[in-house]
Order: structure tokens, then C-alpha cells, then sequence
């Protein structure tokens, strides 16, 4: 047990699918070779399959306290980075060539159903479900490594994967319900968020969360009375964990959306929400009636101009406000980065925006 | 079981060697590792009424030139291609003390183990003092060749006489315990879900 318990919540009211935690976090942890595929952030919209896909009919975590077989999902699961044509198409000499991922034979991409949603028009609707490893309290990957290559730190409840004990058996991607490990071709070893334990352990939030344009991610200590989390989970009510009953007690919890009402035949609007509140629940479990009756009657509170300690904490007026402890800016804290892309060398054919190191230039900082 | 002594083990690296087929084969029992020792409540539960371990016997024989020692195991039990674990075989020899065989060694009795895997080239030396802790181990210069013939795998480890402080001894002369573990990959093993040979076996090197 973790004295204390470092935490996100996510308003996913404000979440607007841009990705720029995805590519924060890619850029920051996961450029080594192996890792081609490893987008330990996503984003993707709901109602859909999610990544990897389906990955909520996969298995694991706990029934009745009760470990579950789960299924190890495969790169393709999680959609494979394609690679691209872009030489032959800028350099080829030929006018008629198309720019082709795999040569055309490209699997599903990560994000393979971005708002699509569901319902049928006028009442069509989507939302964006960020998600990170959740540092659970009860880790359901922790448990199954035969190697007791998982731990999960005393001090903050982050929960690590030691790439040195890891042999590779995958029990942990298996296990977790969640399917947020990953698994390293080249170095043999699982690998996932780190909940960029660096930087909280020097006082600078997550990438994802810093970087978020839409202030979406608080961060903070669970049991924080001043922090943002323990204010939305503990006080209002209104965060919530995804899928509760898998029984691992995540740490990551989901400000449910609000929607617009749902129209009926006639073309007027109804008393229910376009997003339905049963398919929410499918996710949130049933404290989002609460949590959404909340969210409306802080609303309604707050366009009657009155005072609204949720709805100043949810707007997010003070951006630092967001990140609890974690408010030091990573410039303060920074050594031995990677260097940016724009100071490094140009390499010989490199067309993609991301290059990704080898182990040992990572160990380096990119530095030859 | 026996090592016997021959001129030069130099060409029986190769599992196709025809110096083998003068050597005497032995049959090696193997079973299933027992799912109650599976080290976590998730191998358990998840490995409950499915089947592993299925090879149940290995053949085996030895041989050493006073230098190097080389064993020629084999098996029916080669996967398909693509898989996620690799086919594997592993010699376990007793470092020091009496160590057992099903729970991998103790502190102050480790056991020494040599693998092979089919998607590697060569043998890796690894040390174990308990379950789930294999490390990687003395530096040895260990070798292993491997070929799948039809559905057998033949596969050739070695490694020079001797010992040190944690390599497990071999002496010309001698006499030592050996273990086996093999692990079909097709099947999803790996870790401690294999077939294994329950016990030592008295191993006897030729003077």
C-alpha cells in the first residue's frame, strides 16, 4: 500500500481530440526503437472501439477479488505506425504516384474510428476518452508478473515496470483490463506510462497534462484537501473512475460529459441528454446521475452569477491550479533532455517528423 | 546418465554430428511444472484446465574431451513460425549445496542454468535462487546449435569443463545432478509454464 496516491482527472466536457497529449508524451518517452507503435496517451472517441481496439472485451483484472484471463493484444490490436510512401512520392520522379500507407495494405491506425460516435441524426454524438496507464491501487498487471518486475512506488502509488527484471512473459499485458502495457520488440520487455514520474518527483506535472491546450487533466494527491483531484473525486463527487468494476481501483478518473438534449421526432427537444446516460453509466458506473445533476445545478449556479467552487475548479481560470504540488515549469527542473528536434542533426533519408533513437543514443540524450 | 569421453567434441557442436549416433541415448522423463507452484494467482487462474508441458520425454546424451562438454537434447515439439514465445530448452546444474529442482534453488544453493531459444543463436548462462528469479549469470563460454528436423528439435549445448564461483561444476571423473525444463512457444510458455524433469538426474562424467 502507497502512503500516498498521485492522480488525474480528466474533464472530458472540455476534451476536443487534438491529441497534443498523445504526441507530448510520444515525444518525450517513447521515440526508442521498439517503441514505433507505443502511444501510452490516447485519445479516441466514444462511443467506438477504443485502442487498442476492443480492448473492453479483452479480459482481465478482477471479478469477486478473483484474477481474470485476459487476452495479450497484438501491435495490430493497437494499430501499427504505418510507414509511409513519402519518398518515392516527393523524390520518386514519377507524377502519378499516391501517397500509400504500407503500400496500401495498412492495418487499422490507433485512432481508427475518430468520430465516427454513435446515434443516427439529429441525435449523432461523440465524445473523447483520453487514457493513460491508470497507477492503480490494486494493480492487476503488479500481481501477475512471476518476475515481481512491477512495483509501485511507496511514496506516489506510481506503478513502474523494471525493464531490467522484465523478461518479457506479457502475464502483465494479459492482465490488465485496461490494456495500456505495451510490449517492445526489440528490447523484449513490456513497457507503459511512467505517469512521467521524473518530472513529479521534481515537481513538474505530466507532459500530457501540461501540455493539454483545452486544461483538461488536473493532477494532484488523492487525498489532497487543497488539490484539485480529492475536490472533484472526494468533495463534489463529480469525477469518476472508467470501468470500476474491473476491480483494480484505477486512479485516473473522468468528469462525465454533459450533451445537449436529444431531439425527438418532431424536431423538439427532449428531457433526456443526446449522450445516453446508460451508455455513460457503461463506462462510469452509476455515479454519474449524481455527478452529471451536479455538473447541471453548479451550471445553473453559475449563470445566476453566483458563487461556484466546482465551476471555477472546472474552468480552470488558474492553469496551475490544475496540477496541485506539480507546478514548477520542466525548464527549471531540465537535464538531460533529448535534444529537440530542431537541433539535431539531419539524418540521411529521414522523412518522418519523429525519429526514433536507438537504446543506446536514448541513454546519450541523442547525443553522437 | 552418463558423459562419455571422446577425442574431440569440437564437430558434435552440430546437432547433426555423426559422432552422436555412437553415443548412447538416454530417456529423460519430463512432466508439467505443477500449476499450484505458478508463482501468481493470475497464472494460476488463467492457466486453470488448459494444457502445457506436453512433452514428456527428452532424449539425451553427452559427451566431453577433458575441455568441453557437450549435451545433445531432443524432443517432438517444434512450433510455428510467428509465434510470441519461442520453443526453448534448459540444463539445470547445481551450483553448490543441495538445491531443488522444482523451486529453482535457494540463496545459499543456486542453480546454474544454460538456455537455449529458438528465435536466439547460442546459450545464454543464467543463475536462479528461488522461483522467478533467474539472473543473468556467470560469464561462461557457452555455446548451443540447434535444428528442427520434421516435428523434433535437435539442439546441441555447451559449455567447458570446470566451475567457479557460480559456475556449477563439471569434473571429468565426477558426479553432479542435471535438470531439464523445455518450453513450447507455440503454446504460449514461457516463465514457469513448461514441461520439466521433476528431479536431478545423476549425471556422471567419464574420467
Amino acid at each position: 500500500m502507497s502512503k500516498r496516491q498521485v492522480a488525474m482527472v480528466m474533464d472530458l466536457n472540455k476534451c476536443i481530440g487534438c491529441q497534443t497529449c498523445t504526441v507530448a508524451c510520444k515525444t518525450l518517452w517513447t521515440r526508442r526503437e521498439g517503441m514505433e507503435h507505443m502511444l501510452w496517451n490516447t485519445v479516441n472517441t466514444q462511443p467506438g472501439t477504443g485502442t487498442p481496439h476492443g480492448f473492453e472485451s479483452m479480459g482481465g483484472g478482477f471479478r469477486d477479488g478473483v484474477a481474470q484471463r485476459g487476452q495479450r493484444p497484438s501491435v495490430e490490436d493497437f494499430g501499427k505506425a504505418w510507414n509511409f510512401n513519402h519518398e518515392e512520392v516527393f523524390f520518386g520522379g514519377k507524377g502519378d504516384v499516391s501517397l500509400a500507407a504500407d503500400g496500401g495494405k495498412h492495418g487499422k491506425g490507433p485512432n481508427w474510428d475518430e468520430d465516427q460516435g454513435g446515434g443516427e441524426f439529429p441525435n449523432s454524438h461523440y465524445f473523447y476518452l483520453p487514457r493513460i496507464c491508470n497507477h492503480c491501487t490494486h494493480p492487476a498487471c503488479l500481481e501477475a508478473c512471476p518476475r515481481k518486475a512491477i512495483s509501485k512506488r511507496e511514496d506516489n502509488g506510481i506503478v513502474l515496470i523494471d525493464e531490467d527484471r522484465c523478461k518479457g512473459y506479457r502475464f502483465c499485458q494479459e492482465a490488465c483490463p485496461y490494456k495500456k502495457i505495451y510490449y517492445n520488440e526489440v528490447e523484449e520487455v513490456s513497457q507503459k506510462c511512467i505517469f512521467c514520474f521524473p518530472r513529479i518527483d521534481e515537481g513538474v506535472t505530466t507532459a500530457c497534462s501540461r501540455q493539454c491546450p483545452g486544461r483538461v487533466r488536473f493532477v494532484g494527491y488523492l487525498d489532497d484537501p487543497e488539490g484539485p483531484i480529492w475536490k472533484l473525486v472526494t468533495k463534489h463527487k463529480v469525477a469518476l473512475p472508467l470501468h470500476a468494476e474491473y476491480g483494480t481501483q484505477p486512479n485516473v478518473f473522468y468528469v462525465p460529459p454533459l450533451s445537449p438534449p436529444k431531439i425527438d421526432d418532431e424536431g423538439n427537444p427532449t428531457d433526456e441528454a443526446r449522450i445516453p446516460t446508460e451508455y455513460l453509466v457503461s463506462l462510469f458506473g452509476d455515479g454519474v446521475h449524481e455527478s452529471l445533476k451536479t455538473l447541471e445545478r453548479e451550471r445553473e449556479r453559475n449563470k445566476r452569477g453566483e458563487k461556484s467552487e466546482l465551476m471555477d475548479l472546472l474552468i480552470a481560470r488558474k492553469w496551475l491550479d490544475m496540477f496541485g504540488p506539480f507546478q514548477k515549469h520542466p525548464r527549471e527542473v531540465a537535464r538531460n533532455r533529448p535534444i529537440p528536434q530542431n537541433q539535431q542533426k539531419p539524418r540521411a533519408q529521414q522523412v518522418s517528423a519523429i525519429r526514433f533513437y536507438t537504446k543506446e543514443e536514448f541513454k546519450k540524450g541523442g547525443r553522437e | 546418465m552418463r558423459t562419455r569421453r571422446v577425442k574431440n567434441v569440437a564437430p558434435m557442436l552440430d546437432p547433426g554430428d555423426p559422432g552422436w549416433a555412437s553415443v548412447p541415448v538416454e530417456q529423460v522423463s519430463m512432466m508439467s511444472t505443477p500449476l499450484a507452484m505458478q508463482p501468481t494467482p493470475y497464472i494460476r487462474n488463467s492457466w486453470e484446465g488448459r494444457e502445457y508441458g506436453r512433452v514428456e520425454a527428452l532424449e539425451v546424451a553427452s559427451v566431453h574431451d577433458g575441455q568441453q562438454w557437450a549435451l545433445r537434447a531432443s524432443w517432438r515439439g517444434v512450433s510455428p513460425a510467428g509465434k510470441d514465445f519461442p520453443d526453448a530448452l534448459a540444463i539445470a546444474l547445481p551450483v553448490r549445496g543441495k538445491p531443488l529442482l522444482a523451486l529453482m534453488g535457494a540463496a545459499d544453493a543456486p542453480i546454474h542454468f544454460l538456455r537455449w531459444q529458438a528465435n536466439k543463436s547460442g546459450a545464454v548462462s543464467q543463475i536462479a535462487t528461488g522461483i522467478g528469479s533467474s539472473a543473468p549469470g556467470p560469464a561462461l563460454a557457452c555455446s548451443a546449435q540447434a535444428r528442427a528436423k520434421g516435428d523434433r528439435w535437435q539442439v546441441v549445448i555447451s559449455r567447458p569443463l570446470g566451475g567457479g564461483s557460480d559456475i556449477a561444476p563439471l569434473v571429468a571423473g565426477r558426479k553432479t545432478g542435471i535438470g531439464f525444463a523445455v518450453w513450447m512457444g507455440g503454446n504460449d510458455e514461457r516463465g514457469g509454464i513448461k514441461a520439466f524433469s521433476i528431479d536431478w538426474a545423476e549425471l556422471a562424467l567419464d574420467a
